[in-house]
């Protein structure tokens, strides 16, 4: 039935109600559950390492320390400076490693090949490793995000 | 009273209540055809066989498997070398698992050729494809469950991939994570999705898959399809089961002669900081995939080569899942292009596998 001036009738009123509430109902049973099954994460801003354990350090040699769940590798340059890395390959997420005599990082998952700067140089890997910042601040090095203060 | 009449009041009692005449009337009547081609009827129970080895070895491995961190490996450790024919346990859990997926990609295949797929079967191959992702996800989550540095790699590949796909592709890598990396939440995970989910979805899927087939019939290959009257029938109810438990048998030692032989291995514990193993493989069914991931340039046309490769098989999965609906010319037709693509397909899995082991 539809009265003069309405736009539907009663049943279709009743049914868009009713279906909106259903799926109301079900929204809010299926929220929780997408919530759950999603546990929060969170990148670490910095991570601080004591500058004693690392101010020996060979150069042309990387130490691996953990930047959250992934592997950061500390990388000690021919001059003596750091560079740091997040040590996952670009490609499918593997950790890479360091291979100082050919002065590359190796992905052994699928053969990605990353020069002594990050930069991929071979394989699958479509970018450069990521790279984090490192800073000398007294004692520490504190490795940070890009654009962290 | 006679044992025989007890035996008949029995069925008579049951058949009162749940209509169990139904049932053999239903087995009694049900006829398997003879041809040339009747070989593959033989996978399907096959493959029902070596899920069942699966389920009952698993129930076996879960009694004493500790799905955490820091005991995974060690339970491993444990059942390999000290629970009393724990070795053989998971030898035969592991190898079970590999023979069933290798006969449902016989059993996939010979359908596909024998153009079984077609009309009025198509639910029952779609279904059958799904059974397939179940069964390669129920061998991909095993595979973790070791948590040696073989299998945490394979796995931090695996779930990357979905990343690939545009939009819902991060989210599915989360859930399949509990996370952003692989981590000991992943291993929980994956032992749930293991025992208890997936075994739950195919238990489902193989009741409908199996009452598809009562509802249809058996497929009879084209060409021996015109000729119907000459196809000779084989009663199901005893004749074709009888010669089913001889194939069982036979399949049985082939497993158990390989399980004893040569048992699956077990590396040191995963540690997840450390470099990716060098050698790393998947299970041998995942092998294509990992070489064509492995081929694929970092870049084709401004798209990253992964990304690519990755949407490929989307397509070639969507395709393979539509494949009835595609091909939906009546069953009495020849299929040469479908045809075709299976044997490409063929051709291709063999090629890139063999590339791989290289």
């Amino acid at each position: 039935m539809k009265l003069k001036h309405s736009l539907f009738t009663r049943r279709q009123f009743l049914n868009g109600l009713l279906g909106g509430w259903l799926t109301a109902l079900v929204g809010s049973f299926l929220y929780p559950i997408i919530r759950f099954v999603f546990p929060p994460y969170k990148e670490p801003d910095k991570v601080v390492l004591p500058f004693s354990d690392f101010k020996d350090m060979a150069s042309n040699s990387v130490r691996i320390f953990s930047w959250g769940s992934k592997p950061g590798l500390l990388k000690r340059n021919d001059d003596g400076s750091f560079q740091v890395f997040v040590g996952v390959c670009t490609h499918l997420d593997c950790n890479v490693t360091y291979l100082p005599e050919q002065r590359k990082f190796f992905c052994a998952c699928h053969d990605g090949w990353y020069d002594e700067n990050g930069i991929n140089i071979g394989g699958p890997p479509p970018s450069p490793l990521r790279r984090l910042i490192v800073v000398l601040e007294e004692e520490n090095l504190v490795i940070k995000k890009e654009g962290v203060e | 009273m006679r044992i025989k009449n007890i035996n008949i009041g029995i069925q008579a009692w049951f058949d009162e209540r749940i209509g169990l005449q139904s049932i053999t009337k239903f087995l009694r009547g049900k006829k398997v055809p003879q041809h040339k081609h009747s070989i593959w009827y033989y996978t399907g129970s096959s493959i029902l066989l070596f899920f069942s080895i699966s389920v009952l070895t698993g129930f076996m491995l879960v009694f004493y498997y500790k799905p955490t961190l820091e005991k995974a490996n060690e339970s491993i450790g444990r059942i390999m070398t000290e629970v009393p024919l724990g070795w053989i346990m998971r030898s035969i859990h592991s190898w079970s698992a590999s023979f069933m997926i290798a006969f449902v990609f016989v059993h996939l295949i010979s359908i596909w050729l024998t153009k079984a797929h077609r009309k009025p079967r198509e639910l029952t191959w779609m279904s059958g494809v799904f059974l397939l992702v179940v069964s390669l996800a129920l061998g991909f989550t095993g595979y973790l469950l070791p948590w040696d540095d073989l299998s945490v790699s394979a796995t931090k590949v695996g779930t990357d991939i979905p990343r690939s796909i545009p939009v819902v592709g991060c989210w599915v890598t989360k859930l399949l994570r509990g996370g952003e990396d692989v981590t000991a939440d992943t291993l929980t995970r994956f032992f749930g999705f293991h025992v208890s989910i997936l075994p739950l979805f195919i238990l489902i899927l193989i009741g409908l898959h199996v009452y598809f087939i009562q509802k249809q019939g058996i497929s009879i290959p084209l060409g021996l399809e015109r000729k119907e009257e000459r196809v000779k029938k084989l009663p199901f109810w005893p004749n074709f089961v009888y010669r089913e438990m001889v194939v069982w048998l036979l399949l049985l030692g082939i497993l158990f002669t390989l399980s004893i032989f040569f048992p699956p291995s077990l590396d040191k514990a995963a540690d997840l900081m450390a470099p990716a193993p060098e050698g790393i493989k998947p299970e041998w069914y995942f092998l294509f995939l990992f070489q064509v991931l492995k081929v694929f340039p970092s870049k084709v046309l401004f798209i990253n080569g992964d990304t690519l490769a990755i949407i490929l098989m989307l397509f070639f999965g969507i395709f393979f899942f539509f494949l009835p609906l595609i091909d939906n010319r009546p069953a009495e037709k020849k299929g040469k292009i479908i045809t075709f693509i299976a044997y490409a397909f063929i051709f291709f899995a063999i090629v890139m596998t063999v590339w791989s082991l290289m």
